[in-house]
């Protein structure tokens, strides 16, 4: 695989929050779209709902900036419908991801410096 | 549920749906059966639809965006093919919509009155507003077919400003004339129903323009005292913009039953304009009215019948009225103007798609590599949508400048039928055009690809088509533009012809190097102080002593202005009845100036002044009409009745053709001007070379004579043909370019399908010279195939020219059905034009390896 280059992480911040999440859910394995869509409802406690089309233009977006791809592994056929696709997450995607989260612990210090943040929210 | 779910996925994009569409249904199904009760799953359903609302927009508009790009990078290889067919395109739909924007006006549009539907004009009535108040109030009264009748009359007056004048139309009313037509003043008042009674009359209503234009828009205006040739009136009303009926109207007054309140020389025409009842019909209401008027002329004669003007009572439409004879020249034009974007579609799917191969391998290709059916219909829907987009905004400025164009040759009759592109239909049908022309041609090839085989056609070019629908669909689109062509180019032939004629006419006088002023004494001090005499000397001394004038006379009537002339029958000496003549006033050295060639006896002198012997100058045609031979010398009776008045016959002039060269008009007598003087004359000066610059010249020295009479209207006659030519011209020059443009099209039509022919069958033409057939024979073959359909097309067009010759005579009054020989001529002009478009396109052939080509499969 070609050396991801810094530039070409830093092009795709900031990230939007769903894309975000999901390279998140996807640094743990490997995931169809209705078991990421499940697993960001309950890391969000049900906050961050993606809809159908807005889960699969995302993925769609993702697979074009090349943070993920399709999977051809199926875990076990005969719990799977054959309708569902798998996706993992690429290295540009891992860097991106982290990428992103330095840019926003730089934020989150930004913000504790100018108005000192209390211990919980 | 998961029905409808399914079904909403199809609005997808095509790429977007053949990806996700699996994956979200199951989703979609996960989902559904995790949600337990009907208010979970309403609630479903209501988020699924959310989320498609938005997310759907922003993927289509990515995918069209990429297809849009992917279209570019095509069409700009190709980059002249893509010119011409928008050209073509723009060209189609700018005047399309610029004839329909016409048609909108004239035809769709409702004018600005009530119920106009129910408003008719009683051509010739029996009874009119001249018959007198009481008369006709009676008369409508009794009408079992007229809720309601008014009556008018319209000039050109003169209105006295703070300085100077200026010439308004003026309509004279019977008061209830506005009030039926429905319109309100848009301040002020209208007439009360007895203002028109004589005593009472003295008031006026103005139009918009004029308030904005002379008063300043000042409300102060109300109670105001206006000035027509001298009569004093209160203005009491101003009329709302937009409404000018009849004929740009600028002040509207009840004066109908006293015509004699507003001093007039000008000739008056009693129109009649009624309101049906209700439940009254048209055709019935015209049945009554013909019934009426039997009754009335029963044992009595008609009024005479003029040549080339129907003096035949009838009932119109109103609303026809207006629209007038443009109406169904506006109609066949844009039949042919439709005809030909018709044309233009397919010859641009044509020039698009089918004839390049390179094409169809792109899309095999794509296929091939997994692009579905429907991903291709919507790469192509899209490059026509957008193709026909831009055609269609380039389109506009066509239509602009047709609509423009029109306007000038056949302007509107009322300021609420201007042509204009700013109006909903008119956009409606811009859009509704492009929208068509677009699935014309994005479909139509689209469908090519769904008989394509995918993998087949990658290795080979598809051979076998011939004889298929397309190929026949292909031949019947080509001899259907070959006979469209046809008859278009012989329609345009025998439209030139007669252009060329009408242009070529003899007027009986000469247009060039002359400047007309026009002149009305109406209310100024010349014409009450009887002056008139005085002022024809002066300005005439003026206009002569004028550098550049040869020579300047006066007259009350120029032939090319009045549509109106004050006429009769007139008797010889010896009894006999000549045809209805005009009678027309001038001053000696009027025939010289016009360049009216005297014929026999001689032109009016200055001997021929009033309380000399009465004398007249008669045309050629009137003298011919006696079939007495020579009338010099002979008297003519000016009278219209009662006691002759015998005036001497001194010359005989070559017949001038009064209202233009599409008419042969009126006969015509003469008289001195000094024995028939009259308040609206035109000065006529003959001048050394171009009269342009002389026009303010002549003005000068004219207006110098009195500052108070309005000098107006200066032209030179040159510039006055060209305005009665105008229509004419415009339709000429609209055929010979819709028929230019046809032929093109036609060209590169037979052309492209020659070309498509050529590499389809490659193979075949290398079997056939590998097995000896010479090169020569085989592109004989393809020539004769590829004219076949076109000589097929060329004969229907030639039996379609027969009848279209007699549709173009609504659009030019002297054009003839169109002859053996023009017919001969345009399908010559077909033949040789598509012939060598054939010819080129089957030059690849001589130029073909046959080992190369047998190969190709």
């Amino acid at each position: 695989m070609a050396k991801v280059n810094d530039d070409a992480v830093q092009a795709q911040l900031p990230l939007p929050l769903p894309i975000f999440h999901m390279l998140l859910a996807l640094s743990e394995g490997e995931r169809h779209g209705y078991a990421l869509k499940r697993e960001i409802l309950r890391r969000t406690d049900g906050k961050l709902n993606l809809g159908a089309g807005a889960l699969y233009g995302s993925i769609a977006r993702m697979i074009e900036r090349g943070l993920i791809e399709e999977s051809d592994e199926r875990p076990d056929l005969h719990l799977d419908d054959e309708r569902r696709r798998y996706y993992r997450i690429t290295r540009l995607g891992r860097r991106v991801a982290q990428a992103e989260a330095v840019r926003m612990r730089q934020l989150v210090q930004l913000a504790e410096d100018c108005l000192g943040l209390p211990e919980t929210a | 549920m998961k029905r409808l779910y399914r079904a909403l996925l199809k609005l997808y994009p095509a790429r977007f749906r053949e990806e996700y569409a699996e994956p979200m249904e199951r989703q979609f199904d996960d989902e559904y059966r995790e949600a337990e009760g009907w208010g979970c799953r309403a609630w479903l359903g209501l988020r699924a639809l959310v989320d498609f609302a938005r997310t759907a927009p922003g993927e289509a508009a990515r995918e069209i965006w990429q297809d849009v790009r992917h279209g570019a990078r095509v069409y700009r290889r190709r980059s002249v093919t893509t010119a011409l067919a928008l050209a073509a395109l723009a060209l189609a739909i700018g005047a399309t919509t610029g004839i329909f924007s016409v048609l909108n006006a004239l035809l769709i549009r409702s004018l600005p009155f009530r119920e106009p539907a129910r408003l008719v004009e009683l051509w010739q009535a029996p009874l009119n507003a001249g018959a007198g108040r009481a008369e006709f109030q009676a008369w409508q009264g009794r009408s079992p077919y007229l809720a309601e009748a008014a009556g008018y009359t319209t000039n050109e007056l003169n209105l006295s400003l703070s300085r100077g004048s200026a010439r308004v139309r003026v309509s004279e009313t019977t008061a209830n004339f506005l009030r039926m037509l429905g319109t309100e003043p848009e301040f002020g008042r209208g007439f009360a129903g007895d203002e028109d009674i004589p005593g009472r009359d003295g008031v006026a209503v103005i139009g918009y323009g004029l308030w904005q234009q002379v008063f300043g828009g000042d409300p102060r205006v109300l109670g105001s005292t206006i000035r027509l040739n001298g009569a004093a009136l209160t203005v009491i009303g101003v009329a709302p913009r937009g409404v000018d009926y009849p004929e740009k109207t600028a002040i509207w007054t009840p004066t109908m039953y006293d015509l004699g309140r507003i001093p007039k020389s000008d000739a008056y025409f009693w129109q009649t304009i009624g309101r049906l009842k209700p439940g009254v019909g048209m055709a019935q209401a015209s049945g009554m009215f013909q019934a009426e008027v039997e009754r009335h002329y029963a044992g009595q004669a008609r009024p005479p019948r003029m040549k080339g003007y129907s003096n035949d009572p009838h009932l119109f439409s109103l609303n026809d009225r207006l629209a007038g004879p443009v109406r169904s020249a506006s109609l066949v034009l844009m039949a042919l103007v439709a005809f030909v974007l018709l044309i233009a579609c397919a010859n641009v799917a044509h020039l698009l798609l089918s004839r390049t191969t390179e094409r169809r391998q792109e899309l095999a290709i794509r296929a091939a590599l997994g692009a579905s059916r429907a991903r291709l219909m919507q790469q192509l829907v899209t490059e026509a949508t957008v193709l026909t987009a831009a055609a269609a905004v380039a389109g506009l400025a066509v239509a602009h400048w047709t609509a423009r164009l029109a306007a000038s040759a056949q302007p509107a009759q009322l300021a609420a039928r201007e042509y204009t592109l700013l109006d909903w239909r008119v956009i409606l049908f811009a859009l509704g055009l492009a929208v068509l022309t677009g699935v014309v041609f994005g479909v139509l090839p689209a469908s090519l690809i769904y008989r394509m085989q995918p993998g087949q056609d990658v290795i080979r070019t598809q051979s076998g088509l011939r004889g298929s629908g397309a190929g026949r669909m292909r031949g019947v689109l080509i001899a259907l533009q070959a006979a469209l062509t046809v008859a278009l180019a012989a329609g345009s032939f025998s439209m030139g012809r007669s252009f060329v004629k009408l242009m070529g006419t003899d007027l009986g006088f000469h247009t060039d190097h002359v400047a007309t002023l026009n002149v009305s004494f109406a209310g100024t001090r010349s014409e009450t102080d009887g002056r008139e005499r005085q002022y024809y000397n002066d300005a005439l001394e003026r206009l002569r002593a004028a550098p550049g004038v040869e020579s300047a006379a006066v007259v009350s009537y120029l032939p090319l202005i009045s549509k109106l002339h004050p006429g009769g029958l007139f008797k010889l000496d010896s009894g006999e009845q000549g045809p209805v003549s005009i009678v027309i006033a001038a001053s000696p050295g009027y025939f010289r100036t016009m360049g009216t060639e005297i014929i026999e006896g001689r032109e009016f002198t200055q001997n021929d002044r009033a309380g000399a012997e009465p004398v007249v100058v008669i045309s050629e045609d009137l003298e011919r009409s006696f079939g007495r031979g020579s009338l010099a010398g002979r008297k003519l009776n000016l009278a219209f009745g009662g006691a002759p008045r015998m005036a001497t016959i001194v010359g005989v002039v070559r017949s001038e053709r009064y209202s233009g060269p599409e008419a042969k008009g009126w006969t015509q007598v003469f008289r001195p001007i000094e024995q028939a003087p009259s308040g609206s004359v035109t000065f006529v000066a003959r001048v050394r070379g171009d009269p342009e610059p002389y026009l303010a010249v002549c003005r000068d020295a004219v207006q110098e004579v009195d500052p108070e009479v309005p000098v107006y209207d200066v032209k030179t006659l040159d510039q006055r043909l060209a305005d009665t030519l105008a229509r004419p011209r415009f339709y000429t020059t609209a055929i010979l370019f819709l028929a230019g443009f046809a032929l093109l099209l036609a060209v590169a039509g037979t052309y492209g399908a020659a070309t498509y022919a050529v590499t389809q069958r490659t193979h075949e033409i290398g079997v056939r010279i590998a097995v000896g057939a010479s090169l020569g024979s085989v592109r004989g073959m393809l020539f004769r195939q590829s004219m076949l359909s076109v000589g097929a097309g060329m004969l229907a067009g030639v039996c379609g020219a027969a009848g279209l010759g007699r549709f173009l005579q609504h659009l030019i009054a002297i054009a003839e059905p169109t002859g053996v020989w023009i017919c001969i001529a345009a399908a010559f002009v077909m033949a040789t034009a598509t012939a060598a478009a054939v010819w080129t396109a089957t030059n690849r052939i001589v130029r073909m390896d046959p080992t190369a080509a047998l190969r190709v499969e």
